[in-house]
């Protein structure tokens, strides 16, 4: 049987919700006697992680190896190319988040392999098998098909749902990683971590995004309270990241992330085309604004024109009282 | 300090882009810029030579008008330019042009390698980390800070949930991430300058490449239809005073939509 690789990555001590989605298709895919799926670690995993992983997996195989114990682009790509070759794979697949589509290229390099970056559907019954990707920032997904395997591929978060956690039905396996020093050329002086526990944009089933109309960082608290009663991210546009009332990080847009989560709160933005190219192919998205020709409108399931420092705490409230949050 | 910056030309994301023959080409408004992550790019390579000295050379892989970013980029300050301009490079996937780029990169030698951390029209942000596995170097991507020193450059960069300062020894590949810079905007006379300037070109052969390694003919990912995205029924607008606006949103969210 065909074989797909599944690269995991993890936040502290649990698969990455991403990699999650992307082991419930490849396991519903394995189940129907399509392909066998082996899940992919490197360097260290909680034993939490590999557990979880199990239930959706055929086999987990880590790969131990002290210079996989901190991400180097040169080390994973390296790591998961040498398996990918000795296991005679089809796919490589992996999450498309921030580590995964900084490194998969180098391993498609490696393997002198094509490369579907940022994937939002699989047609894996196709002959040839056919992957859609999102180009001029969603205006246009294009069907493409690779000339020959193995190929590797990222899959856009939230492109698949989560399927319950089941019983372990995987085998785990450790395999001794042979990266070479020589390579690894980059070192992690520090690391940065923003609080803790937030909900990751790219990742986040509701983001709630925020615009000038927001009229300043203090009303951005407003955002964060409705986003944490939905268990979402809060999201800026351009224009307020410029005027520093949120980190850069925050952005989504043309030149920020690209997100695509179920539930899309557009707050007090206009709809300026480098903002829609970032979250068009959201779920459900709502428009709140004051000027009932906002250009958002038009990009938008449901709308409210109103003031959104009455909607956002009224929907809070709300949402308070139905939820018990 | 040789630098190179790797750029593209891309539609302006104002530009509009249709699909045409029933999803086998596009047709995209004439209208052009500097891809905005390669003018970051560009920018930081011209701070890097003003403060350690050096030569910054860019380069461009594309069709006839790219000629106009490469003028850009001599009016911003750069010394040299350099043209891949040929049918047989163009159309391809990010490893076919990768490649394209590896070798220019190697022929004209450097010590860092500057580019965009994707393209916004094709958006696969492959090209850097392609073009530093291809050249054997390291690279570090999405950069929102970056310092030079003797053999090594330190780069600070956005990863999921925080920040990642990470020093790379040089050669080395950087993408610039928005946050890095503010690019200049060209100086009069850096126009009139730009616009005599003569734009050297490379073919295939020069890089010591086959057609049949390159561009469309190369590729191992073929596009093969476009599709017109769907279009959003037309927005429901809720009435009501601010509080049923707000309890109507958070029904239809919860039981019409089922998303929260």
């Amino acid at each position: 049987m065909k074989k797909l690789l599944v690269f995991v990555e993890t936040k502290g001590d649990e698969p990455r919700k991403a990699t999650l989605e992307l082991l419930s298709e490849t396991r519903r895919l394995s189940e129907a006697g399509s392909f066998a799926v082996t899940a992919v670690g490197l360097g260290k995993i909680s034993e939490r992680a590999i557990e979880k992983v199990l239930g959706y997996a055929d086999s987990f195989v880590r790969i131990t190896d002290a210079l996989l114990d901190h991400y180097t682009p040169e080390g994973y790509s390296e790591a998961l190319a040498a398996y990918a070759r000795q296991e005679d794979v089809l796919l490589i697949l992996g999450a498309a988040t921030q580590t995964a589509r900084d490194f998969l290229p180098r391993t498609a390099v490696l393997l002198e392999a094509g490369i579907a970056s940022d994937v939002t559907a699989i047609g894996w019954a196709d002959d040839p098998m056919t992957f859609v990707r999102p180009m001029y920032g969603g205006r246009v997904p294009a069907q493409c098909t690779f000339a020959g395997y193995p190929a590797v591929v990222s899959v856009r978060p939230n492109s698949y749902a989560v399927a319950p956690a089941r019983e372990r039905r995987g085998e785990y396996a450790e395999v001794a990683g042979c990266v070479s020093p020589d390579r690894i050329k980059t070192r992690v002086l520090r690391v940065e971590v923003e609080s803790k526990g937030k909900v990751d944009l790219m990742e986040a089933d509701s983001i709630v995004t925020g615009g000038r109309g927001m009229k300043g960082a203090e009303n951005f608290a407003l955002l964060e309270e409705l986003a944490a009663g939905l268990g979402g991210a809060v999201g800026a546009t351009r224009s307020v990241v410029d005027a520093k009332w949120r980190d850069q990080d925050d952005q989504v847009g043309k030149s920020g992330k690209t997100v695509s989560p179920k539930l899309y709160i557009a707050a007090g933005l206009s709809g300026a085309i480098h903002h829609v190219m970032g979250m068009d192919t959201s779920g459900v998205i709502l428009a709140i604004n004051k000027d009932p020709n906002a250009i958002i409108f038009n990009y938008a399931n449901y709308g409210i024109v109103g003031d959104v420092m009455e909607i956002v705490p009224a929907m809070t409230a709300e949402l308070k009282k139905r939820t018990g949050r | 300090m040789t630098i190179v910056v790797l750029a593209k030309q891309v539609p302006d994301p104002e530009a509009l882009v249709e699909v045409r023959s029933g999803g086998k080409e596009l047709e995209i408004e004439q209208k052009f810029a500097t891809n905005l992550f390669d003018e970051f790019a560009i920018e930081e390579a011209l701070r890097i030579r003003e403060k350690h000295g050096g030569k910054v050379t860019v380069i461009t892989l594309g069709g006839p008008k790219a000629t106009e970013l490469l003028r850009t980029a001599l009016a911003m300050g750069a010394d040299d330019v350099l043209f891949l301009e040929d049918p047989a490079f163009l159309e391809g996937d990010g490893y076919a042009t990768a490649l394209t780029l590896s070798k220019a990169v190697a022929r004209q030698g450097a010590d860092l390698v500057l580019c965009g951390r994707q393209a916004i029209d094709d958006d696969r942000g492959e090209v850097g980390p392609m073009v530093a596995e291809f050249l054997g170097l390291p690279h570090v991507g999405a950069v929102l800070k970056l310092d030079i020193g003797d053999g090594t450059a330190v780069a600070e960069r956005a990863v999921e949930g925080g920040r990642e300062v990470v020093e790379v020894t040089l050669p080395a590949v950087i993408t610039a991430a928005k946050g890095l810079n503010e690019p200049r905007v060209p100086q009069v006379m850096g126009v009139m300058k730009a616009m005599r300037a003569q734009i050297p070109r490379v073919s295939p052969a020069d890089l010591g490449l086959a057609p049949s390694d390159i561009g469309k003919a190369g590729s191992k990912l073929k596009i093969e239809r476009y599709f017109t995205r769907q279009k959003r029924a037309a927005v429901k607008l809720i009435e009501g005073t601010p509080e049923e606006q707000a309890a109507e949103a958070i029904r239809i969210l919860a039981e019409v939509e089922r998303v929260i």
